[in-house]
């Protein structure tokens, strides 16, 4: 993801006491950060206590957050300092070794990190097939927008120059293509109400 | 106002505006459902489909009953000793 400045404007209103603001940063970032963690940590329920601890770490410490490094790069160092640190106190727990250094732990692929329950496993699997359903019938336009910036991480004026579209195309294209995505999604996901976010 | 709520996760938003949209937001379950659901769709893409079953509001939680706060001073990239 492109992804230097654009959570700049919560990062700054989570550092005035925005509490939202903070919430909706870890909505964003608790799967991308989960799946770090289970890189290192071998136990579903222990992943979830680093990744909670992560994001506690974070918030006592937005106030050192200067920006000169993008939020998430940011998160990603504080996840992997907290994994070092339970793997410290729980030697049991470490699924690359103790001493394994950090590129080593970068390049390894942990998989569907929640395989030791099976519940949340079928889940997933059944959310990532209805995500696959749903794109395989969306426009192509939409499509290529949406992969563009998810997966390719383009940011949105190179999408723009890249497909020849206003900057405002794209943003309604992505927008149209999540959409389209999120309905069909709706009765496969448990969409929690009550949640807070 | 869902056009909004992309772009609120996109970082695509004026200051000023994101502000309101963020409020707006968090203020409404179906926008916050919709937030939640096109951060996932994004996860999917990139291969991690795992769901949020309340993980952010256990965060929460946590940050109410431990008092956490900002701390001035606090590293948090210091690693535990």
């Amino acid at each position: 993801m492109a992804e230097t400045d654009q959570d700049a404007e919560l990062v700054r209103l989570a550092q005035a006491g925005d509490a939202k603001a903070f919430e909706a940063l870890v909505v964003k970032y608790q799967r991308r950060i989960a799946r770090h963690v289970a890189r290192y940590v071998r136990a579903t329920g222990d992943v979830e206590d680093v990744v909670q601890d992560t994001f506690i770490r974070a918030y006592r410490g937005l106030a050192s957050f200067r920006g000169e490094a993008a939020f998430y790069s940011w998160l990603y160092r504080i996840a992997t300092n907290t994994a070092l640190s339970h793997l410290q106190r729980e030697p049991g727990d470490v699924l690359l070794g103790d001493d394994a250094p950090e590129e080593r732990a970068e390049a390894f692929d942990p998989g569907v990190s929640d395989a030791e329950d099976p519940e949340r496993s079928l889940i997933a699997k059944q959310i990532a097939e209805a995500v696959q359903r749903a794109l395989a019938k969306l426009q192509p336009e939409l499509a290529e927008a949406l992969m563009l910036y998810e997966v390719e991480g383009k940011p949105y004026a190179e999408i723009a120059g890249m497909l020849g579209i206003p900057i405002g195309t794209v943003r309604t294209r992505i927008f149209r293509a999540r959409e389209f995505i999120a309905k069909r999604l709706e009765p496969v996901l448990d969409v929690q109400r009550n949640r807070r976010w | 106002m869902s056009l909004k709520v992309s772009l609120l996760l996109d970082g695509q938003l004026a200051p000023g505006e994101a502000k309101a949209a963020l409020e707006e937001t968090a203020a409404d379950p179906r926008l916050r459902d919709r937030y939640t659901v096109y951060g996932l769709v994004g996860d999917v893409l990139r291969g991690n489909s795992t769901p949020d079953d309340g993980f952010s509001a256990r965060i929460f939680d946590r940050v109410r009953k431990e008092g956490v706060r900002i701390e001035r001073g606090y590293d948090p990239l210091k690693r535990d000793e």
